[in-house]
């Protein structure tokens, strides 16, 4: 696909700069901080390379933020201009949830009442669907923990959101496959070499 | 899902209807590699919504694995070998 090949690509370039960026400390690290920090870029990269940003990228750039130590890796990734695109952003999203809550609260005490009776008369007929539903709105929940910036988003965005963010999950994967592979041949095709 | 609801999206756009729903469901599905096999028709919500997570959950787990190995092979570098050098070069 002709976008996945450029997003690829741009996704390569700003995860190569990220690791440029916290690798090249003269300090030795030890491989878990290492295996944090190239996970950190990876996550960041694939966030900042999208075209367009969506909920789910802002949200990680945001939650990146929040710790002290990364906040320098993750501006010099994402450029000047992206950082005030997301101020905005994520204040919008935070009127818009309290909003949806609000919302959420008063629509519960007005229909419980309606509620009650209705179960009452057709329960029996509607198993199924209220068990359906019920399995729906769990899976719901755990999908809205699993994509980033998904507790706020209604059903429809969450599911648009999730289809985006599995795509880029699967860009990111396939880069990183053949990194880690290429990294590989080199380093053991050198040690054979030794043997020999 | 199977009831008719109106939802104000928010950019202020009218209801989004079942079909709609259906269609962004089917579209996961082609996504997902576990149900991508099955006819359309045939996957329920909640196996589109629990594939979904599971294959979620699988691609993060990856990505963590590959960031292990990463970090494996770069601690094993010795910086005196010539392609260590090009690693090092393009990575470090």
């Amino acid at each position: 696909m002709h976008t996945s090949s450029k997003l690829k690509k741009e996704f390569f370039k700003k995860w190569m700069q990220g690791l440029q960026i916290c690798c090249s400390s003269k300090k030795q690290m030890n491989i878990m901080e290492r295996k944090k920090k190239i996970k950190l870029s990876s996550d960041i990269a694939m966030a900042s390379a999208k075209m367009t940003p969506t909920s789910w990228s802002n949200a990680l750039i945001s939650n990146a933020k929040k710790c002290e130590q990364d906040t320098v890796l993750v501006d010099k990734l994402i450029g000047p201009q992206s950082q005030l695109k997301l101020q905005k952003t994520s204040n919008k999203m935070i009127s818009f949830h309290n909003r949806v809550q609000c919302k959420k609260v008063l629509k519960r005490s007005c229909n419980y009442a309606a509620k009650k009776t209705k179960r009452m008369g057709d329960s029996r007929k509607n198993l199924a669907t209220i068990i359906a539903k019920r399995l729906v709105k769990k899976r719901t929940k755990v999908l809205k923990r699993l994509v980033p910036g998904g507790e706020s988003l209604d059903e429809f965005s969450l599911i648009k959101e999730a289809l985006d963010y599995i795509l880029s999950l699967k860009v990111q994967v396939d880069v990183m496959r053949s990194v880690v592979n290429a990294t590989e041949v080199v380093l053991n095709g050198d040690n054979l070499m030794k043997s020999v | 899902m199977s009831s008719r609801r109106s939802r104000q999206s928010s950019n202020g756009a009218s209801r989004i209807t079942d079909d709609q729903i259906i269609q962004l469901l089917s579209k996961l599905q082609q996504l997902v590699p576990e149900i991508r096999n099955r006819r359309s028709n045939k996957a329920s919500a909640s196996k589109v919504l629990q594939e979904t997570c599971n294959y979620v959950r699988s691609l993060h787990r990856e990505v963590d694995d590959l960031s292990d190995r990463l970090s494996h092979l770069l601690s094993t570098i010795d910086a005196e070998s010539p392609e260590a050098s090009i690693i090092q070069s393009l990575i470090m």
